[in-house]
């Protein structure tokens, strides 16, 4: 059973016909061909695949076109004898109980075998299991893996594993590929409603914003930064030498981590997110500042003992983060220091299309890959009417992220940016709500001791504001009241019985 | 004291009774009695008798409580008996395993097949899985390049 949660799993791309790729062979024989893809229903040309698609791929193609060849064999099938009737998923997951000579030994067996032992999430995984994060990017995955313990194997061409097979047929595989290798569509980046303001002062942005619990991109606010001076990849590698920055399961200096992110090409690139990176590099700290917006940070009470709350974020073009809401019911600012990032939001009460919360909120099933969500799911909200919020946030941008919102970021070209959560006034009541949960220690992110946080800060907000908690609370209490109140005269205008008198 | 019984249906419509406890090591299974949609038993179309009776066999098993006390050590012995099957059978229980949500079943049905695998070489592979070459002597030799460090 999948590993994580993904929608490519799902029948669903299968069912939805005018989303079925062709891809167009030129000649039978012909080895994989241009790298054109049509969408039947485009109305804007084809996918655009990254620049230099790697030679690896090859040859896979989605099951649609085997309907198309009639008489064809799919050498899938037949590659794999009687496996054949375990999907692709399970089989990958038997693949990934292998080692890496037995991924070997296995590629040389048929041409299916060949496709599927060179898959490269099961070749990342290796790496990182074993390698961690002290690994020397080759290209791809496999060759990084062979290069590291076997230095003195000579790769022919290339290096990469270059044969072309014709007749495989596999939705699964193909997707995987595509993901891993196309570039964002236009269309997916031309809507842009958020409201800017600049300058703005710290009251207007709590009454208009912070308090409605509406997003916002601010501008200018990082125009005293030295980071947008001197934040460069050199720089940055320079002045972190050789402390290690944590990249998803493993942690990697910066120089081997920019040696992979050059030469990435998959569906969800590793994304460098540190959340000590101030404490381990503490020149870093000086030069960024909070904007002045976000200056009450009410967990700062618990000192040392806080949750984790800011992050340095580094990643290429097409990393980035899929849909969810930010943890333990805080805001968020993001401010781009270079590059350039895509935001969806959509509001607490709206899931958007293709994802789906368990019950307790704990889990979060949705597609793999960002990319994969849009291919699949964008298009939906174009008839919605709560239509999501989107925004480019450029260098020198702060992107606002209210409490509860659901949000997907991917990274239009390598970017860098800071990150903070933070609880002020405005959302203390809901922090606290959500860490009183039964299942806030599940939920609760980035602190080892989850049981007694809510508890601790509690306390802590108490000794240090005291009282604030009590008037945050009475004056919920009236706005419910006052809203109770609205609605139950709304309610009886409806009704005849009902007469205005002026 | 009696213990909640639910009725499981496999795809070529055989009845089993099955305690509630020892079902609900499916996670599919466990929603549906969450969901409360199991008073008519519960159909499973992806699962013949034949499997079924094996996955209940597990589940019975691995129900371990003080009426059935085991330890580990008894348990993966019992785990390599259980799986001395022939292969069509394995990779059903891995469909069945999957589809139920039986993680445990579904580790164990898996290894046993990347065993199968690990150790051997390609022709022995072939024979395992009754499969046929179908790369052509340059590919082959190609392919086996590639890979040359994986036979060293």
């Amino acid at each position: 059973m999948p590993k994580c949660k993904n929608l490519l799993l799902t029948s669903k791309r299968r069912k939805s016909k005018s989303k079925r790729l062709k891809l167009h062979q030129h000649e039978p024989e012909s080895l994989f061909p241009e790298k054109e893809v049509e969408e039947e229903d485009e109305d804007e040309g084809g996918f655009k695949l990254k620049i230099a698609a790697p030679s690896q791929e090859h040859g896979v193609q989605p099951l649609g076109n085997l309907y198309f060849n009639p008489g064809a064999v799919n050498v899938r099938n037949t590659g794999l004898g009687n496996l054949q009737i375990l999907s692709d998923e399970l089989v990958l997951d038997i693949l990934g109980l292998l080692g890496a000579n037995h991924l070997g030994v296995l590629a040389t067996v048929t041409k299916s075998f060949y496709i599927f032992a060179n898959h490269e999430p099961l070749w990342r995984n290796l790496v990182l299991e074993e390698l961690k994060g002290d690994f020397l990017f080759n290209g791809s995955w496999r060759s990084t893996y062979v290069a590291a313990y076997h230095p003195k194997f000579k790769f022919a061409g290339d290096g990469e594993s270059n044969l072309k097979i014709i007749d495989f047929y596999s939705d699964y595989l193909f997707q995987s590929w595509l993901c891993a290798n196309l570039e964002m569509k236009p269309k997916w980046l031309r809507r842009d409603n958020i409201t800017r303001v600049r300058g703005i002062s710290v009251e207007d942005f709590i009454t208009k914003f912070e308090e409605p619990n509406k997003p916002v991109l601010l501008e200018g606010c990082l125009d005293g930064w030295p980071a947008i001076e001197k934040w460069s990849r050199d720089y940055l590698t320079k002045v972190v030498g050789d402390v290690e920055f944590a990249v998803g399961p493993v942690e990697m200096k910066l120089e081997k981590y920019f040696r992979y992110s050059d030469g990435a090409r998959e569906e969800r690139p590793l994304y460098l997110f540190d959340p000590k990176f101030a404490e381990k590099v503490p020149v870093l700290d000086s030069e960024y500042d909070v904007p002045v917006y976000f200056r009450e940070d009410l967990f700062g009470v618990l000192g040392n003992e806080r949750p984790d709350y800011r992050w340095i974020i580094i990643g290429p073009a097409g990393s980035g983060s899929s849909f969810h809401i930010d943890p333990n019911s805080t805001s968020a600012w993001n401010a781009v220091i270079t590059g350039s990032k895509k935001w969806v939001l959509f509001p607490p009460d709206v899931v958007p299309p293709g994802v789906h919360p368990s019950p307790d909120g704990a889990e979060v099933a949705c597609p793999v890959s960002i990319i994969e969500w849009f291919m699949n799911f964008y298009d939906d909200t174009k008839d919605w009417e709560k239509k999501p919020i989107e925004c480019i946030c450029k260098a020198g941008e702060v992107m606002f992220v209210p409490n509860g919102w659901w949000h997907l970021v991917i990274n239009l070209e390598e970017s860098i940016a800071i990150t903070q959560n933070y609880a002020s006034r405005s959302n203390l009541l809901n922090v606290l709500e959500f860490l009183k949960k039964p299942n806030a220690k599940e939920l609760v992110s980035g602190t080892t001791d989850r049981e007694n946080l809510h508890d601790k800060f509690k306390k802590a907000i108490e000794e240090a504001y005291p009282g604030t908690i009590q008037e945050l609370e009475k004056k919920a209490e009236e706005a419910k009241r006052a809203e109770e109140q609205r609605v139950s005269f709304w309610d009886s205008a409806k009704t005849d019985t009902f007469k205005f008198s002026f | 004291m009696s213990s909640k019984m639910i009725v499981l249906m496999s795809s070529d419509g055989q009845s089993f009774e099955v305690e509630e406890a020892v079902a609900i090591q499916s996670q599919t299974i466990a929603h549906m009695v969450e969901d409360d949609c199991v008073a008519d038993g519960i159909p499973l179309a992806n699962v013949e008798s034949k499997i079924l009776v094996k996955v209940i066999e597990y589940c019975k098993k691995y129900h371990v409580d003080e009426a059935n006390p085991i330890s580990e050590e008894d348990l993966n012995k019992w785990d390599e008996k259980f799986m001395d099957l022939e292969q069509s059978t394995i990779f059903e229980l891995i469909l069945a395993a999957n589809y139920l949500n039986i993680k445990s079943l579904f580790d164990l049905t898996c290894q046993t097949v990347a065993d199968m695998i690990k150790g051997k070489t390609p022709e022995e592979i072939r024979s395992t899985f009754n499969i046929e070459n179908d790369f052509t002597p340059e590919e082959e030799e190609a392919v086996r390049k590639e890979n040359q460090w994986a036979f060293e």
